[in-house]
């Protein structure tokens, strides 16, 4: 949902999907020192989520929307047959 | 060695990077895979994967290293035929079948291949809607023809399996050109209500939910219910519904739902799924477009892999999967499409904002193809 709040908030899709990304950088990983010998690797789950998520095509719903509402079903109701038809356009 | 090919981290997005690697034939090389992670390396389902993509290529070479966190993979020539394929069951075959749609029209000889594996589950599309929108879809840029079809032979729900599918595609030399910028209005609704293992009742009490959901918007609905029994019955129980709408001018948007496997979280009444099924069905129309979110990346890649001529389509919002997909179309084919944010007008009553994808195709021609 944050994704789509993102992609709406950003006028130049293009920039979002063709900018630079920011990826994930190891060595900025914030290691503490342990007796200064060892080190604790703890994996970055806010980090590195994308690289490692599970690989899935399907697009989550907007939890915003909530189809309960009658103004959200108003929302489409042009996008069926029964619907409000445009000029010069006909079911025929 | 710099002539490695393209690098990448991470186990996400790994069907796209080797779909992509083995039609461009670039050399491809994935580092880091889950090497954080307590159990790092490849899983069970990616290796599966694998083992799929070298029964249909010819000559692909592929490197894993000791932990499976490293994984090189030079790409062989798409040959195609008579495959048959056991699926991995922690993921289901729509995982595996998603790749080889993307695939199946460059083969040297048409593909026949039979997948045996977790029919339905709740994480990836179902065979059902890739059967009802990836077909369509791809008919559209002229892959069609004798015996294109995908078949559902036995139903097999998680965790159990034991269910086979049949997917049959011939090959095309070239891709058509598209111009699918309408989508139109939804004249008809139609779905598969299945169930295995339990109650054929089950069936009948999602299509009572889910089309009073439905109805609201249109009368054209008919649900099927489809009751397997026996040994095509799969392993494990559930049910579960797939809704499709169709478009006047032939596009088609999809959603589903599955129960939760058999001793995995809560269960679910078929009420409540029938009802979640239907609105998120909506959710799909609200987003709208030609291609149903799931689709999106099939349809972008054969519109770049088309002849050198302008493909337009209306997408929905892109999902993260999509975006990184173009990504990965620009790392492999050099190819950035032009994208354009078409509001809706105030008066409308067509749900959120849609994106208009046009790109020039980059002239891809199937030279495997044997001639008859």
């Amino acid at each position: 949902e944050a994704f789509l709040r993102q992609q709406a908030a950003i006028p130049n899709l293009r920039k979002l999907v063709y900018g630079s990304v920011v990826v994930a950088d190891d060595s900025e990983d914030e290691e503490e020192e342990l007796g200064g010998l060892f080190r604790v690797s703890r994996p970055q789950k806010s980090k590195r989520f994308r690289a490692d998520a599970v690989d899935c095509s399907r697009f989550t719903p907007d939890s915003a929307h909530n189809w309960d509402l009658e103004e959200m079903l108003n929302s489409i109701r042009d996008c069926f047959v029964t619907g409000k038809w445009e000029e010069g356009q006909d079911a025929a | 060695m710099a002539s490695h090919g393209l690098d990448y981290d991470g186990c996400n997005f790994f069907r796209q990077r080797l779909v992509l690697s083995t039609l461009s034939g670039k050399r491809v090389r994935i580092k880091n895979i889950r090497s954080k992670d307590d159990n790092p390396g490849l899983r069970d389902f990616e290796a599966s994967f694998i083992r799929l993509l070298d029964k249909v290529t010819n000559g692909s070479r592929i490197e894993i290293n000791q932990t499976g966190t490293v994984l090189f993979y030079q790409p062989g020539l798409l040959y195609g035929g008579s495959v048959e394929h056991e699926c991995n069951t922690q993921r289901s075959i729509g995982y595996y079948l998603e790749a080889l749609l993307m695939l199946a029209p460059f083969m040297k000889t048409s593909l026949k291949v039979t997948l045996k594996g977790v029919t339905n589950d709740h994480i990836d599309p179902t065979v059902d809607v890739l059967k009802s929108t990836a077909l369509p879809l791809m008919k559209q840029f002229g892959i069609d023809g004798e015996g294109f079809d995908l078949k559902v032979v036995k139903r097999g729900m998680a965790p159990g399996g034991g269910g086979e599918v049949v997917f049959i595609c011939p090959t095309r030399r070239t891709m058509r050109p598209v111009q699918l910028t309408d989508p139109g209005k939804i004249k008809r609704i139609r779905g598969v209500a299945y169930s295995v293992r339990v109650s054929p009742q089950m069936a009948n009490r999602i299509v009572d939910t889910a089309r009073g959901v439905l109805n609201k918007f249109i009368p054209d609905i008919y649900i099927y219910t489809d009751h397997m029994k026996g040994a095509n019955s799969g392993k494990s129980p559930g049910f579960g519904l797939t809704l499709v709408a169709e478009t006047m001018n032939g596009s088609f948007l999809s959603a589903e739902m599955s129960s939760t496997p058999q001793g995995q979280g809560d269960p679910m009444l078929p009420e409540d799924l029938g009802k979640n099924c239907a609105q998120m069905l909506l959710e799909e129309v609200y987003r709208g477009g030609c291609v149903d979110s799931s689709n999106q990346s099939l349809a972008l890649l054969l519109m770049t892999l088309g002849q050198q001529d302008v493909s337009k389509v209306l997408l929905g919002p892109l999902s993260p999967h999509t975006i990184e997909f173009l990504r990965h179309i620009r790392d492999f084919f050099q190819i950035m499409f032009k994208i354009q944010v078409q509001k809706p007008s105030e008066d409308e009553r067509k749900g959120g904002d849609k994106v208009l994808m046009t790109c020039v195709g980059v002239g891809y021609s199937n030279i495997n193809k044997t001639l008859k």
